[in-house]
């Protein structure tokens, strides 16, 4: 097989092949991390030539650790994450297992609604959602005064508990769909010969999912949990759109600390520190997906 | 058991009409609101059904001042071009991971899926500056280009995971009758691979669309090159804005991807499968 790799010149065909993907790579991703990294270390207020500026070092980091605000947003970030993670894998899961469960007839439709909030950019569904959770004529707090729940509409984005709730269920709403997808894809990889033995040998359903499907879909479950705990933990557009941020700074997330430190305050230095910190925190998830592939990764058959 | 297959038929209808609510809801109401003379949709008590529907506010969405239409125009063309872009990048590189043996191919994989991982907010200052210096801001290709790269990663995984699944001895008989790795490529594993380009393309459209925090940064507030979210958010953001036009704009701008979603959606499915177990 080697020989037949040398035999095509593979060599510098393998780098020509992938030098277009990786030139782009470096370009929009790597490139300006170590930009970012750079201008960290400067202090850099609303210029971004770092030949005039000061030279900091860990300046920045150190205002950025003892900043309350960076706390508060960190904090706000990974309980999000953590809350929506659980909630639209949660809900996923039941989604995806409907699927399987309902009328042959309906499984297409069903799978159908279920992929629609999947669709719709992550914006516009915050703004659908703002427009529902409005608290003067807002269909939700409509319904709620009407079923008796609540005498008067909540002030869902003027209250800093309920707007983390709005953006909470905003969120879930697309998040389940995407989750839901994953689910599936887990669902199919499930050998359906070992579920109908398991059914055979008298085991319930809740038994069946349990002790035979869900642990066959750990694999997938796993990128799942990843991918969507990324998401979660670089949230910005939904939580930009319906909040911005606020009342108070209390939805204020790591991306949208430092996008505001950047673009609105022009604390350029600043914000990039901000930015490493997060790129680091999130990471730390990468990791744990990089070195799953690392096991998973064997050498591929050649030609 | 006749009666068994009819609890559980009746069931069935009542889990689709629940998800229906769930998925469907949020959009008939914007939908609701879209139809309603710019300014009732104020008006308490909530009017369900519109007492006076018209269609109005398509009119005024489409005009001049608004032109949700140039929004539509720009995001069709940043995400078609930028999927071709990537699709064919991907391409590329997923068919040399999935068929070469070399020497730092793991750290290749490794580098392309670490990328996939980067936070946004950290490249967006940095990308905005870079394409100011390259002079691309101010036109469409400052949201397209990077778009390609974005969309690199999650391509290469899928493209990668059906590329290996491949039997060899397809391109084994190509390469016999001498054709050439390249050409083996376009001619041969290209065409079979339909399904996961597809789905691949799918999801790189879709990303490119939503994208909102880099078209948002090199727009410069200029109304010709908004994308849609970017326009979306400028509306609600508008001075005294009527949420029935806003609504209305909603509904045209998400009208092409719930199709494409729909459409595509068997394909989408599968193509994550595949790539999810490699």
């Amino acid at each position: 097989m080697n020989a037949a790799v040398a035999r095509f010149g593979a060599k510098r065909r393998v780098w020509i092949l992938l030098a277009p993907a990786l030139v782009a790579l470096t370009l929009f991703y790597f490139v300006p991390i170590a930009q970012s990294a750079l201008y960290s270390l400067f202090d850099l207020r609303f210029t971004l030539n770092v030949g005039d500026a000061r030279f900091l070092g860990a300046g920045n980091y150190v205002r950025a650790l003892t900043s309350p605000v960076l706390w508060r947003a960190a904090a706000f970030t990974v309980t999000f994450a953590v809350v929506v993670v659980a909630l639209d894998l949660a809900a996923g899961m039941v989604l995806a297992l409907a699927t399987y469960w309902v009328d042959k007839r309906f499984r297409t439709i069903l799978r159908v609604l279920i992929i629609i909030p999947w669709a719709i950019p992550n914006v516009i569904q915050a703004s659908i959602w703002r427009w529902l959770f409005d608290s003067d004529v807002g269909l939700i707090g409509d319904i709620l005064v009407r079923v008796g729940v609540a005498a008067s509409p909540p002030l869902f984005l003027v209250e800093s508990e309920l707007a983390a709730l709005t953006i909470v269920i905003t969120y879930v709403w697309k998040g389940a769909a995407i989750s839901a997808i994953f689910c599936m894809a887990a669902l199919a990889t499930v050998p359906k010969e070992i579920v109908e033995s398991a059914w055979i040998d008298g085991a319930g359903p809740l038994r069946r999912f349990v002790s035979v499907t869900l642990p066959m879909m750990i694999p997938v479950l796993l990128v799942a949990l990843i991918f969507r705990s990324r998401d979660a933990l670089r949230v910005f557009d939904v939580v930009y759109s319906l909040t911005g941020g606020g009342p108070g700074g209390s939805t204020e997330t790591l991306s949208t600390l430092t996008y505001k430190t950047y673009f609105s305050f022009s604390q350029y230095g600043l914000g990039s520190a901000y930015a490493i910190l997060s790129f680091l925190l999130i990471f730390s998830v990468a990791t744990i997906y990089l070195l799953r592939l690392r096991r998973e990764i064997h050498d591929p058959e050649s030609l | 058991m006749i009666l068994r297959r009819h609890r559980r038929t009746a069931l069935s209808i009542l889990v689709v009409i629940l998800v229906a609510i769930y998925s469907l809801g949020p959009l008939v109401w914007i939908g609701i609101t879209s139809i309603k003379p710019a300014g009732t949709e104020f008006r308490i008590p909530l009017e369900y059904f519109p007492a006076e529907p018209t269609l109005e506010s398509y009119r005024v969405v489409l005009s001049e001042t608004f032109s949700i239409q140039t929004a539509l125009f720009n995001s069709v063309t940043v995400s078609f071009v930028a999927m071709v872009g990537s699709l064919l990048l991907s391409g590329f590189a997923a068919y040399v991971i999935a068929r070469f043996r070399f020497r730092w191919r793991f750290a290749v994989i490794l580098l392309v899926q670490a990328a996939g991982m980067i936070p946004p907010i950290i490249v967006i200052a940095p990308t905005f500056i870079m394409l100011r210096a390259a002079g691309l801001v101010g036109t469409v290709w400052a949201i397209i280009v990077p778009n390609i790269a974005y969309g690199i990663p999650l391509a290469t995984l899928l493209l990668t995971a059906y590329f290996t699944r491949i039997p060899l001895s397809i391109e084994e008989a190509a390469q016999l009758d001498g054709a050439g790795r390249v050409r083996v490529y376009w001619q041969i594993v290209l065409p079979i691979s339909t399904p996961a380009m597809v789905s691949a393309g799918v999801l790189c459209f879709l990303g490119s669309w939503g994208e909102f925090m880099h078209a948002f940064t090199v727009s410069l507030g200029l109304p010709r090159l908004r994308t849609v979210p970017v326009a979306i958010l400028s509306y609600t953001q508008a001075f005294e804005m009527q949420w029935s036009w806003v609504s209305a704009a909603t509904v045209i701008s998400i009208v092409p991807v719930v199709v494409l979603a729909v459409f595509f959606q068997r394909g989408v499915v599968r193509g994550l499968t595949a790539g999810a177990v490699n």
